[in-house]
């Protein structure tokens, strides 16, 4: 078959292909029945006809045979007059037309039916003659044998007419049943012929349809099978078929599916070979397996670095060989155990190196298991942690000694702040029992009192607020958080203010925030904040008019804000408003006496508290026209309770 | 001034202790004490002599300082509810320069019936003092006429 034709019939469609192969020898057969039907139809005519052809010699042969008797009969019977001579005359009468009628239907042949009216004709002259002699002789007398003579005579030769005619016939028939007879063996050969031919063409129509069902099924799916055994090997198809039918289809399919296998084992061991590359290559972390026994199985770079041991050293070696002496009998089985039960154990401590060596590690054993479940053993992860555990035990000692330095401080402060006090209780102490009894002095020694006990005093804040400060840094005293009514709170501040305010002869304007607003916040240092920032406020208000505390909420936090109408401070001195002991010049105003703590406390205190303390002008846009101190607290979110507490 | 439940000549007679390790303080205390008008004033500077002075001298009023050499305030303060009969009522002013709340909460816990940091309002102390001492009379009183209740 052509490339073409053989492209035509693959492609076809497997419905079609069964139908073509089951067809062909179907069609084949029944052309060969419909051949042999006819074949033996056709020689049954020939037969057929070859046996009229016989039944014609016989009733011919009759015909003659009835008439000679008749004849011979009537021979006998002119000389005897005996009527028994009459007998075979009669049979003859009786039978012939029967014989004749049936003569007439069967002789059909062109060239016989002529002799056959010849025969009919010399016959029925024949029957007449015989009559006229039998009628002759029974009114016989003696003349009449001239005529009985004559009349058999006439019947002699008659009756040699109709055998002539006879003989005719017959001849004529033999060549007629000749030519039956070589029809009817022509049309047998002529069957044997067609026979074996469709003998032939079913074989080959077979054949056929063998052949086709192999190439177009049968040698396909065989290698389609072949092309599946090799898919579950997992080996590479060749390029797929390029027919169309559903086996092609499915030849592409497998085809496809073997490559696709084909790119994903690729991707798998690429990906696998990176990851065993990674593996491998980390220096910092000893990564290796371990069998269910803890034999180990695989080794890579870092645990060659932090242990010492290469792989071929290893491999094969039980794991407890890490461990020291004291733990080597129990740690690796019981932490092979925990993995087993738990996927995976972590522990730190030492390890063995291979000089024997003693390093800190932290090691995660973690289970390894296959999709069922089944242990197929452990990976095991170890850091060299000295250097950490190094770092963090200087940390600790560095940490105890701050906290060592932070106590001595605190104590410190503390003894300092006792042994100031102490003489400073005596200094203000005898100072007011002088100031009691004043009138007794006279005025410089009264001014000279007043002076003794101010400047002691001053000192006393001093110390006070020195030792809140570093108590504060220190964190020694713990900040109380609690829910607080910011406006409840400003309110109170501002009787507690009142009179500070007032004395600077200033007006006190006070802004409440809604009257639900609440902070977290520690009350007591929040006070502290707002008086010490309305009393600066009052104190360096000298030219103004008032001093303004308030409140805003915003979003999560609420700010607290002081304002005057005084000087305000110079943009060169802002950044060291908030430095300890830094008074900014002020202490040359007459009417201005502090620490130079103030603030730096005030914002120790905020922030202890989790805000911010800032500084800004009150107008932003001209100088000397009010600060404005604000720090904020976290808002603490309205309840329903809270608010019906609040009412 | 509130009504006075005491003639305020019996306060100024009971018999007041001042221990304190500086001298200055304790001329200051004595000052305060003399301008006030009490008269049974007995001072000590060693607090190690603390004690026995105490159980001698059976003051009705301690002025007591915490921090002292050798033995401090807490000391004495066990001392003293140690040596007390347990229907006594002898009040101990707690004055010091130790300004914590430790301080504060150890030493009231210990007995002191009152505390004041240094420095001092001498008017304060001065109030403390006779109140302290006001207390003792109204609870001896109390004991003389019910002697079965206490």
């Amino acid at each position: 078959m052509s490339r073409r034709s053989t492209l035509f019939w693959t492609d076809r469609p497997l419905a079609f292909k069964g139908l073509v192969v089951v067809a062909l020898p179907l069609a084949v057969l029944l052309g060969s029945l419909v051949s042999l039907y006819l074949a033996s139809s056709a020689e049954t005519r020939a037969e057929d006809d070859v046996r009229r052809a016989f039944a014609i010699q016989r009733d011919v042969y009759q015909v003659h045979a009835l008439l000679a008797e008749a004849a011979a009969g009537v021979r006998g019977y002119a000389l005897t007059r005996e009527d028994r001579f009459l007998e075979p005359y009669y049979t003859a009468e009786r039978d012939l037309p029967a014989t004749m009628e049936r003569l007439d239907g069967a002789i059909e042949d062109r060239d016989v039916r002529p002799r056959f009216l010849e025969l009919l004709q010399v016959t029925q002259a024949k029957r007449d003659g015989l009559s006229a002699t039998i009628a002759l002789a029974q009114s016989a007398d003696g003349e009449s044998v001239d005529q009985i003579e004559q009349s058999l005579v006439a019947n002699k030769l008659a009756l040699d007419a109709v055998r002539q005619e006879i003989e005719n016939i017959q001849q004529l028939e033999g060549v007629v049943l000749d030519r039956r007879r070589a029809l009817v063996d022509d049309v047998r050969t002529r069957f044997l012929t067609l026979t074996a031919v469709s003998a032939i063409i079913g074989l080959l129509g077979s054949f056929a349809a063998v052949y086709l069902f192999s190439t177009g099924i049968v040698r396909r799916v065989g290698k389609l099978e072949g092309d599946a055994e090799l898919l579950a090997r997992g080996e590479r198809l060749d390029d797929p078929p390029e027919e169309a039918d559903e086996l092609g289809r499915l030849a592409q399919r497998l085809s496809r599916a073997s490559a696709l296998l084909r790119r994903r084992e690729d991707d798998l061991k690429a990906s696998e070979e990176r990851f065993r590359l990674v593996i491998e290559r980390v220096r910092d972390y000893g990564i290796f397996t371990l069998d269910n026994k803890g034999i180990v199985t695989s080794w890579n770079l870092g645990a060659e670095r932090i242990k010492g041991w290469r792989t071929d050293e290893i491999v094969g070696e039980h794991f407890s060989r890490f461990y020291p002496a004291d733990t080597r009998d129990t740690l690796p089985t019981s932490m092979l155990e925990r993995a087993r039960v738990e996927g995976a154990a972590e522990d730190e401590g030492w390890r063995i190196r291979k000089d024997g060596s003693r390093f800190w590690a932290n090691v995660v054993i973690t289970a390894l298991r296959d999709e069922a479940g089944e242990l197929q053993g452990f990976a095991k992860v170890t850091r060299d942690m000295t250097e950490r555990r190094r770092s963090e035990e200087e940390l600790r000692l560095a940490r105890e000694e701050a906290v060592a330095a932070n106590l001595a401080k605190s104590e410190f402060l503390s003894r300092t702040s006792h042994e100031l006090r102490t003489p400073l209780n005596a200094i203000l102490g005898f100072g007011q029992l002088l100031e009691i009894d004043e009138e007794d002095f006279a005025n410089p020694h009264r001014d000279a009192v007043r002076q003794i006990t101010k400047a002691g005093r001053h000192l006393l804040s001093l110390i006070n607020d020195l030792l809140d400060i570093s108590s504060i840094e220190a964190g020694a005293e713990e900040v109380e958080m609690e829910t607080v009514n910011i406006a409840e709170l400003l309110e109170e501040v501002r009787s507690l203010a009142d009179p500070i305010v007032r004395a600077a002869s200033l007006r006190f304007d006070i802004y409440l925030p809604d009257k639900h607003t609440l902070v977290e916040a520690d009350q007591r240092r929040t006070t502290q904040v707002i008086l010490n920032l309305v009393g600066n406020a009052a104190k360096y208000n000298v030219d103004g008019e008032f001093v303004r505390l308030g409140a805003e909420a915003s979003g999560d936090h609420v700010t607290v804000f002081v304002e005057d109408d005084g000087p305000g401070v110079a943009a060169a001195d802002r950044s060291r408003l908030f430095t300890a002991f830094d008074r900014l010049g002020q202490q040359k105003l007459s009417r201005s006496e502090g620490t130079g703590l103030g603030l730096a406390l005030s914002k120790s205190l905020v922030e202890s508290m989790g805000g911010t303390l800032d500084y800004a002008p009150r107008d932003p846009g001209g100088e000397g026209s009010g600060a404005r101190f604000c720090f904020t607290l976290s808002a603490k979110p309205v309840s329903a309770s809270a608010q019906h507490g609040a009412q | 001034m509130p009504a006075q439940l005491i003639d305020p000549k019996q306060i100024l007679a009971r018999r007041i202790l001042v221990i304190d390790d500086e001298e200055a303080n304790v001329m200051l205390l004595r000052s305060i004490l003399q301008r006030e008008g009490y008269t049974d004033i007995h001072c000590l500077t060693q607090s190690k002599d603390a004690l026995s002075t105490y159980i001698d001298l059976e003051p009705d009023l301690v002025l007591l300082d915490l921090m002292m050499p050798e033995v401090d305030g807490f000391q004495l303060l066990e001392a003293f509810s140690r040596h007390d009969a347990a229907d006594e009522f002898r009040p101990v002013l707690v004055l010091t320069a130790d300004t914590t709340i430790q301080a504060r909460r150890k030493a009231l816990a210990l007995g002191a019936k009152d505390f004041v940091a240094k420095p001092f309002d001498v008017i304060e102390v001065g109030l403390r003092i006779s109140n302290l001492l006001e207390t003792r009379l109204l609870y001896d009183r109390l004991r003389a006429s019910t002697p079965s209740a206490i």
